[in-house]
């Protein structure tokens, strides 16, 4: 270790007087703001996970929020701007990036982020500073629910919804012994809490067998699903999403426990799980999933795939959507408000119903949520292929959260 | 471990220089205390944020610089004081003040636990179990739901009606972090500070002579715990809520970072490597996203051609330039 | 709690121990003769599953695919752990430990990114080869063959480091460095090829970790991390330095983990940290003897 050295002062005073001095420079330097007479555009600060593993739902929003906008422009409709800012993952950077989008980029609109207690955080600077947060990333209940208000709005099924769906799913079942396992954060227990009270509700019959949770990032699933299978439960209902997923369904097929005992997973037979499985994906493992872009079979669908598939070169996924709602939204709001004032524009999206390749999206006046069908089914081989089959649609009313209940926690 | 062979100052110019690094650091306050006046809102925010992270690593660096300690897992500290606040805000009525007075003690005291077990191996060991040891405390954190939230966060953290602008909480940060910097000075000043660095250069040597080298180490160690617990408080001050994500791994790297930037011999270093980073990590953020890489490179550079951090390349050369005209 | 669950389980938690040990043991390698805390060597795992992934999506994810991917990853891992040793860990033999964790750390950050441009975000998947798929029957319960196959390896590998390290020339040179630098550089060996030798083999270590892993788990950013805490634990509960310690502690964490699975589910995620608390609180300087 290097010895101590006397102090200096000067010369650190020095350096924190340039430093001060440099950061006044360019703090007087701040950004111009509109004086042209003709209408500004709208400007959106999107904060997201663009490093690690989840980048790849960041990269997925963002392509969809950009054709939304890019469609906006094309039919003469509003003009859209934005700038895109990483979180890393991580909720303090989410609020610091939060924090100088509203500040220094003055944005109207701040969008994002796939982290959960980010989209929270942020969420909570939303209101404090009036600039509403369209959340396309962060799923947690609590964003529209207890957390939610008038400048958080949500263009993705939360897991209150996903939960309901999974549990009218379950049933119309025979599966009386049910195991619950999951990742153990936030989203995987807030899925099956979700999805157990609803399941209770709905078939009062069932029993939970136990529980197991599993670190996020487990790379193998074995110990856990030989311990599960000692069990012998009726189904096995399991709360996982992202990498964990496609690792988990992997070892399903490897352990041959899907020929065993029942599953059921959120996003089972959603592309991005079945792709990197090849032919490796496990048959019969029930799910529910928001999007798939060649269900339902409808024009508009088509329509989307294909403008998303021209301009990225790929299909899209779920997150797509999610970032296009987002997009569209806030387009056809701005239109309806006739003006770019915040407040005006607000009110012009609670309620709003668009178009969306899943049919017609509403996002409700009272908690900001956006009301979209979801499929369920099961994984199979369909012409040699892995994908979603026995494929049925639940609306929107079967699976939104009770409006009631959201409202009562929010008062508390 | 190795030293480096950088000479001891001694002072010709005695109390001259004394006063001129007392005129230049007050004229410094006076500057920063204007700042709200001339920086725009965001700016003002940034620094609050500096102030914060300057704490937190200048508190390290009585550890890891003076300690001569591989502390591998300070932020631990600094959220734990960061959730302490959060906590009691959102789960008990206590008031305010007594959240701002629990959070430090409780840091020191996970510190104190840490500590304990961490000050009884050398080196690398102490290194490891820091970080192993630290590893624990975050996933406790992170999975006891009733008490943290778990990986949601506590958000929306009450603050008292006078600390909810953005000038007064740069105030109170720019106040708590000057009284916490005159305090850790006397203190590295002081005849326990001067000790720390003897069980630095020599622990052998320190103990044949009586000094008792595991309490020293553990009191420097309880120390930089109390101070960041107190950055953990100035933080929920300026962000109003708390993750999981400071407890890990990769936050205590970066505030090593800042020690390494600005120079673990100077007192002064890891405030100005704290500041740099905060600055270089938003400018950067402002056009890539390959932060992590920039920063990667960055250490890359300063690990092989800068070690002894930026103010510590200015000691040297004052140093040389002192001897020069010393010879004269 | 019947046996057939208990076996099968312990096994699984074995197979698991192999791959800990498979890692760790590069890890405690580079401790022991080097003396460097290897921050990278997550990434180094990371790389070789990607590497893996590659090479095998090259061969149609073919059974000829699989076991090419286990040649070439460690080889192109252990490819890139000699320059980095050669060009960047070489300067700072002697500099404070702190330097030298810190030049590792940078190259994790490097890594993170430079995965994520080459490689993309998204998931990636690698095919278990035909013939270790599916399970077989294990006193009623069913044990997947790759599991099986994983316990083949460890040990072999295991054999392979033990013979390496005790019966060649270079490996008992390699021991003697790690114990006493100086002496062997009065001798006249040349111990920066010793150095380059060990960085070499750990990162092949590290990259044949990666591989093994990558058929049976999502590829993905982020795998770096999730591993390089159990290795670290390993090592430090082991011994720094000590590859029997390494071995060791790797079957502990993997079976003790497997039954904390069995027995306690929900809270899983404690199991990893509760073991290496009890055993560092009872042998806080690591099970076996540091620096064999």
């Amino acid at each position: 270790m290097v010895r101590m050295v006397g102090k200096k002062k000067s010369l650190i005073r020095l350096g924190s007087i340039l430093l001060i001095t440099a950061l006044m420079a360019s703090g007087c330097g701040s950004s111009p703001s509109p004086t042209k007479t003709e209408e500004k555009p709208v400007k959106v600060g999107i904060i997201d996970t663009y490093t690690g593993g989840a980048a790849v739902y960041a990269s997925d929003s963002l392509d969809g929020f950009k054709l939304a906008v890019k469609e906006s422009a094309d039919k003469g409709g509003p003009k859209i701007e934005f700038v895109t800012r990483d979180d890393e993952f991580k909720p303090d950077k989410s609020t610091s990036w939060a924090k100088e989008l509203v500040m220094r980029e003055q944005v109207d609109f701040l969008a994002g982020t796939t982290n959960s207690a980010g989209s929270l955080a942020v969420s909570q600077y939303a209101k404090e500073s009036k600039v509403p947060f369209i959340v396309w990333g962060g799923m947690s209940d609590k964003i529209t629910g207890e957390a939610g208000h008038r400048y958080v709005f949500s263009t993705l099924p939360n897991t209150a919804i996903i939960g309901k769906a999974g549990a009218s799913q379950l049933s119309k079942t025979s599966y009386q012994k049910v195991w619950l396992a999951g990742s153990d954060y936030e989203y995987g227990h807030s899925v099956i809490n979700n999805l157990w009270s609803n399941l209770t509700t709905l078939k009062p019959g069932v029993e939970k067998m136990g529980e197991t949770w599993w670190r996020v990032g487990e790379t193998d699933f074995t110990p856990y699903i030989n311990a599960i299978r000692s069990a012998k439960p009726d189904v096995l209902v399991v709360g996982t999403g992202g990498a964990d997923m496609v690792a988990f369904m992997k070892a399903v097929k490897a352990t041959g426990l899907n020929q065993e005992i029942p599953v059921w997973a959120h996003t089972s037979y959603d592309p991005a799980t079945l792709r990197p499985l090849g032919d490796q994906a496990p048959e019969g493992v029930l799910g529910t999933n928001p999007y798939l872009f060649n269900y339902p079979d409808t024009a508009e669908n088509k329509a989307f795939v294909d403008a998303f598939k021209k301009e990225y070169n790929r299909e899209p996924a779920a997150f797509a959507l999610y970032g296009y709602m987002g997009g569209k939204f806030l387009g056809e709001a701005i239109k309806k408000a006739g003006s770019t004032d915040k407040e005006k524009i607000i009110d012009a999206m609670e309620g709003l119903t668009i178009d969306t390749p899943v049919g017609k999206a509403t996002l409700r006046k009272e908690d900001h949520q956006v009301a979209i069908p979801m499929s369920y089914g099961v994984v199979a081989k369909v012409n040699g292929i892995f994908t979603g089959n026995d494929l049925h649609t639940l609306n929107s009313e079967e699976i939104m959260p009770s409006i009631d209940a959201i409202l009562k926690a929010r008062s508390k | 471990m190795s030293t480096n062979n950088l000479k001891l100052i001694e002072n010709p110019k005695g109390k001259f220089s004394n006063y001129l690094g007392l005129g230049l650091a007050i004229t410094g306050i006076l500057i920063l205390l204007m700042a709200p006046t001339i920086l725009t809102q965001y700016y003002v925010y940034l620094l609050a944020t500096v102030f914060t992270t300057a704490l937190l690593a200048t508190s390290l660096n009585l550890v890891l610089g003076y300690g001569g300690l591989l502390h591998l897992h300070h932020g631990v500290f600094f959220g734990v004081g960061a959730y302490t606040v959060a906590i009691v805000t959102t789960k008990t009525s206590w008031p305010f003040a007594v959240a701002v007075m629990l959070a430090p003690l409780v840091a020191a005291l996970i510190a104190l636990v840490i500590g304990w077990f961490c000050v009884r191996l050398r080196g690398l060991y102490f290194g490891m179990l820091t970080l192993a040891l630290g590893q624990l405390v975050w996933a406790i954190v992170y999975r006891w739901n009733a008490l943290t939230n778990g990986d949601n966060g506590i958000h929306a953290i009450p603050v008292p009606e006078f600390l909810s602008s953005i000038n007064s909480v740069y105030y109170t940060t720019l106040l708590i972090l000057v009284i916490s910097l005159v305090i850790l000075y006397m203190i590295t000043k002081s005849p326990f500070g001067l000790t720390l660095l003897a069980t630095r250069d020599n622990p052998v040597r320190s103990e044949s002579v009586g000094i008792n080298v595991k309490r020293h180490r553990l009191t420097a160690f309880v120390i930089a715990g109390f101070f960041a617990g107190i950055s953990g408080v100035l933080f929920v001050l300026v962000e109003r809520s708390v993750a999981p994500s400071l407890l890990f791994w990769n936050e205590s790297a970066e505030v090593l970072i800042m020690c390494l930037m600005g120079g673990l011999t100077v007192f002064m270093g890891p405030m100005l490597g704290a500041g740099i980073l905060v600055l270089i990590s938003m400018i950067v953020g402002l056009y890539t996203e390959y932060w992590l890489l920039v920063l990667g490179l960055l250490l890359l550079f300063l690990v092989l051609f800068l070690p002894q951090g930026i103010l510590g390349y200015l000691m040297e050369i004052y140093n040389k330039s002192q001897t020069r005209r010393g010879e004269n | 709690m019947d046996f057939a669950t208990l076996a099968s389980q312990f096994f699984i938690g074995l197979s698991r121990g192999m791959i800990f040990f498979i890692v760790s043991a590069g890890l405690t390698l580079i401790f022991g003769v080097l003396r460097i805390t290897n921050f990278a060597h997550g990434a180094l795992y990371m790389i070789g599953a990607f590497i893996a992934y590659s090479v095998s999506t090259l061969f149609g994810q073919g059974p000829y695919g699989f076991w090419l991917a286990l040649l070439v990853a460690p080889l192109v891992v252990m490819f890139v752990s000699l320059v980095i040793e050669r060009g960047l860990l070489r300067f700072i033999y002697n500099r404070d430990h702190l330097i030298q964790m810190l030049l590792t750390y940078s190259l994790v950050l490097i890594a993170g990114d430079l995965v994520k441009i080459i490689w993309g975000t998204e998931y990636k998947s690698m095919d278990i080869p035909n013939v270790l798929r599916g399970s077989f029957n294990l006193w009623g319960a069913s044990l997947p063959w790759y599991n099986a196959f994983l316990l083949i390896v460890g040990p072999v590998v295991a054999l392979g480091l033990w013979l390496f390290l005790s019966k060649t020339h270079l490996g008992k040179i390699c021991r003697a460095t790690a114990t006493d630098r100086e002496m062997v550089d009065v001798l006249g060996i040349n111990s920066t090829r010793v150095f380059a030798t060990v960085f070499a083999l750990g990162g092949w270590l590290a990259g044949l970790g990666g591989a093994l892993i990558a058929p049976t788990t999502t590829i993905s950013m982020g795998m770096d991390a999730s591993i390089i805490i159990y290795a670290f634990l390993i090592v430090v509960i082991g011994g720094l330095g000590n590859i029997w310690g390494a071995l060791i502690s790797s079957i502990i964490m993997g079976v003790g983990e497997a039954f904390g699975i069995l027995f306690i589910p929900g809270v899983a995620i404690i199991i990893p940290y509760i073991i290496a608390g009890v055993l560092l609180i009872l042998r806080p300087s690591g099970l076996l003897k540091s620096a064999w």
